[in-house]
């Protein structure tokens, strides 16, 4: 027995017959197509999965497909526009906080929910932001130094649109 | 020379496809058609098979095929160095992750439940947990040739005159975990054939070439009828350079014809994969009192669990490292490797190395600290230089730059201020203020480049100039995430004289690369850069040769083979090196001594891999090599009881955090240029990861002044060891 649900996923909806019991990742996966969005342990531990549902950050392997019925979902594969790179995007490829790239969409979605709710984290926000990002590869110095950075910039720019 | 591509900070080739989510790794494929395969492993970690019935199983909804070791038309085993594990186990099993059966199935949910439906019926057999008791030759043998796998016996000089010579003699036990190498992404892959009937294993594989080596014997085909192809990995560390889904997605697709995947879920992949080599290492180590150091022994039991994988050579290279950079006129070293039911243990970053360095580096700071010498003081007047007769007694006949390592290390702001950054407490509140103690540690190492002497090791590259300036360099080895595609363009592009953004990398596919060797032992900078600048120079010999008769050319290409260069003398199976990578690390700790709590604060790096191809790549290395260091050194240990997995997946299996890693983490290059490097590069993939844990162990007794002997040192055990120590501040 299916279940029929609506997902808006970065920007259009959809509609997916999945198992009562399915996860969102595996939804987005398998069925959207959408692989941009990884799985490292299914327990809600890695945050390889994270995408960000009605605003809110949620690691997708703990998310019942049946319940986010009717939710808008931003996964990794809509953070650029247009084939233009956000600017958190540009910073983790400009600081080299990418190195075999499993835990990038993750972690970006990570960065990307701190910097919708605080303009100018300190190092110890970002850190606490994204320490349900597991990443083996980068010692996460890079990770952290992009989003900083990025946070920096956008403050910048915001100030100086303030000040016209 | 000055270069103008090599050594800037430029992106990686491949992080705009990253950061998109557009790269596609093995987990990612998929092929219409496809079936899921689901392996059903051992019940129990050491038993007789009596049977197994695949009938309910096969009969099952959604379920097209069970495989067992009847279907395997060719060699039932495989493995690195020797063919010991079973592709499917049709009498006995020795660990949790034998293979029994390979479900097929038109869904995952249909193999994971036909899976459960396997009835293996099991005769347990009496396990063998205890290393020591696997050294007793009454203990029953769990292969033909008995429970040692490999044993190493050297002796440079004399040891018991070194000893006597030794003002000062520190003996200690030293006691390693099992690390899982904990890649984020799970081993996985796809399998298919092509409309040419040639067998396609897109996977997640170290060595394309030796994977399909090893498909063609268990299939009993030819190596032509089989492609495998590993471009983009998420992650491996060594853990993936023994084949894990390569032959179980080749057997069920040769069998079934249909195309089949499998992903391992995390507690599968703890359980079936190999791991770091846990240890017993006991040093007993000797100076003058003029500070020289005279007597090195050692003695190491490593444990390699059910199967040999690289336990051998892993052993080979704890004893060429026993004696660290440093010059020791006499050396003893033995040691063995056994086979137990506890996993099994390959190769993993540092292989070996980072055991041995635990020793060595705890053992040097307690010299120095009964000698009352500064501890890098006392490791620069006894370094190695070029020239010198290493631990084993060859001479180290490459640049050597382990001083260097050291001088920059001692002039660093961290090791020249930590009296007063030891003192400082401004940044915890007065209330906690008393409870903090904190210390400074160091450690320096060095760690072999290449697969040694005896292995073969060879680089093969093909380099093509296309038309309006594009170059396509084809190689053979793994993206595993270390950056080498870059370094490998930079190399290219500076060699050639074109933009980075012209070259392209075409990676790690049997049947469009050639065989450049294992993605392995910090080996692919320095072994495929030299088969790159090769390739070119042949390509330009061409060019000339056809620009003096006049006639142009827009298409060309170029093969090249490059050797690893090897000692002459070989002392076992990949021992010696020619070539090592050298550092030094320094870090600050803090320890809360009310909660027992460790803190790494700051970590300054200084490594000498030769010339710096890719900083960024270099920096990103080194990071990720000190968050390794830390998880090992702090929280990681796969524990296991009779032979079961305890912790399988990452709420038990502990890895560091963003917040357990510092940012301030400070790398400096020390270039020392190796003259048989491609414009002077080695590589540093390994050697920024060895010496973290020592010195972690070294600030700890700088802090507290106790002396861990025992990884992971965790909060309790901090606590546990103060309550007992007899100078309790
Ligand atoms: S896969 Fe969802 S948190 Fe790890
Ligand atoms: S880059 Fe590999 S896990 Fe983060």
């Amino acid at each position: 027995m299916r279940v029929d649900i609506e997902l808006g996923i970065n920007g259009s909806r959809s509609r997916f017959a999945v198992e009562p019991d399915e996860r969102l990742v595996s939804t987005l996966r398998d069925r959207a197509g959408l692989t941009g969005t990884k799985q490292g342990c299914k327990i809600g531990e890695c945050g390889a999965c994270s995408v960000i549902m009605d605003g809110k950050l949620v690691p997708s392997c703990l998310v019942l497909s049946a319940s986010a019925d009717g939710a808008d979902l931003l996964t990794v594969e809509g953070v650029a526009q247009d084939g233009n790179l956000s600017d958190l995007q540009q910073a983790f490829v400009a600081e080299g906080a990418i190195q075999c790239g499993y835990c990038t969409p993750g972690m970006l979605l990570a960065g990307e929910y701190l910097l919708s709710r605080y303009q100018r984290p300190d190092t110890a926000q970002i850190k606490e932001a994204i320490a349900g990002n597991l990443c083996r590869c980068t010692g996460y110095t890079k990770i952290v130094a992009a989003i900083r950075k990025t946070a920096k910039k956008r403050s910048l720019v915001k100030s100086s649109a303030q000040g016209r | 020379m000055k270069c103008t591509v090599v050594g800037k900070r430029v992106e990686r080739k491949d992080a705009r496809a990253k950061v998109t989510g557009e790269t596609i790794y093995p987990s990612d494929r998929s092929r219409e058609g496809m079936l899921w395969v689901v392996a059903v492993r051992a019940a129990h970690p050491h038993a007789r098979i009596l049977s197994i019935d695949t009938e309910r199983a096969a009969a099952a909804a959604g379920v097209v095929r069970v495989l067992t070791a009847r279907d395997v038309p060719g060699e039932n085993a495989f493995g690195i160095q020797f063919h010991d594990m079973p592709v499917l186990c049709s009498d006995r099993v020795r660990y949790l992750g034998d293979v029994v059966a390979l479900v097929g199935a038109e869904s995952r949910r249909a193999a994971r439940q036909a899976a459960a439906l396997v009835a293996v019926d099991y005769q347990p057999l009496a396990l063998l947990t205890d290393p020591e008791q696997a050294l007793d030759p009454a203990t029953p043998a769990l292969h033909p040739g008995g429970n040692i796998l490999h044993e190493v016996h050297f002796h440079k000089g004399n040891i018991s005159v070194g000893f006597q010579k030794s003002a000062v003699i520190v003996e200690r036990s030293y006691q390693l975990p099992m690390m899982d190498h904990a890649f984020l992404e799970t081993e996985a892959g796809l399998s298919y054939f092509d409309e040419n009937d040639v067998l396609c294993v897109e996977s997640c594989g170290q060595y394309i070439y030796r994977d399909r080596k090893q498909i063609a014997s268990v299939l009993g085909l030819a190596e032509e009828k089989i492609r495998v192809s590993a471009e983009m990995v998420g992650g491996a560390f060594g853990g993936k350079d023994d084949i894990t889904v390569q032959i179980q997605l080749a057997l069920m697709t040769y069998v079934t014809g249909r195309p089949a995947k499998m992903v391992a879920s995390r507690e599968e992949s703890i359980v079936a994969h190999s791991k770091r080599h846990p240890a017993s290492m006991w040093f007993k180590t000797g100076a003058s009192k003029s500070g020289k150091l005279m007597a090195v022994e050692a003695r190491f039991l490593s444990d390699t669990g059910a199967y040999a994988s690289l336990g051998g050579p892993v052993l080979n290279l704890m004893a060429e490292h026993a004696a660290g950079p440093y010059l020791v006129p006499h050396v003893k070293v033995d040691g063995h490797v056994v086979y137990t039911n506890n996993g099994f243990s390959g190769a993993f970053r540092g292989f070996g190395c980072t055991q041995a360095c635990v020793g060595i580096e705890s053992q040097m700071d307690l010299m120095a600290r009964a000698l009352r010498r500064d501890p890098l003081a006392f490791r620069q007047a006894n370094v190695l230089h070029q020239g010198d007769a290493a631990g084993l007694g060859y001479e180290m006949k490459t640049a050597v730059g382990a001083e260097p390592t050291i001088r920059a290390a001692r002039a660093g702001k961290l090791y020249r201020q930590r009296r007063r950054i030891k003192k400082d407490r401004t940044h915890v509140s007065p209330s906690l203020a008393p409870f903090i103690r904190r210390g400074v540690g160091v450690a320096s190492q060095m760690q072999g480049l290449g697969l040694g002497v005896g292995i073969e090791d060879q680089a093969e590259v093909e380099v093509v100039l296309g038309p309006g300036g594009a170059v396509r360099v084809k190689v053979g080895t793994t993206e595993i995430g270390q950056g080498a595609y870059t370094a490998y363009a930079q190399m290219t592009a500076e060699r050639l004289g074109v933009p980075l953004e012209q070259v392209e990398i075409v990676g790690a596919d049997t049947g469009t690369c050639p065989d450049s060797g294992a993605t392995t032992a910090s080996r692919t900078t320095y072994a495929v850069g030299n088969a790159i600048l090769l390739a070119i120079a042949k390509l330009e010999q061409r060019r000339s040769a056809w620009a003096a008769q006049g006639t142009g050319r827009e298409n060309l290409s170029a093969r090249a083979n490059f050797t690893v260069p090897t000692q002459d003398r070989q002392l076992g199976d990949g021992l010696p090196h020619l070539l090592y990578s050298y550092g030094t690390h320094v870090v600050l700790v803090e320890v809360n001594t009310l909660t027992g709590e460790i803190s790494v604060e700051a970590v300054e790096a200084y490594l000498d891999g030769g010339r710096v191809v890719s900083p960024l790549g270099f920096e990103g290395q080194s990071e990720g090599g000190i968050a390794q260091g830390i998880g090992y050194t702090l929280f990681e240990e796969v524990l296991l009881d009779r032979g079961r997995f305890l912790n399988t997946n990452f709420d038990t299996y502990i890895l560091p955090s963003s917040k357990d890693v510092p940012t301030a983490i400070h790398t400096v290059p020390i270039e020392v240029m190796e003259k048989s490097g491609p414009l002077g590069a080695k590589g540093i993939s390994e050697t920024c990861t060895v010496g973290v844990a020592p010195a972690i162990l070294n600030a700890l007794e700088d802090a507290i002044g106790i002396r861990f002997v025992r990884l992971p040192v965790r909060a309790e055990d901090v606590i546990l060891a103060r309550e007992e120590s007899p100078h309790e501040s």
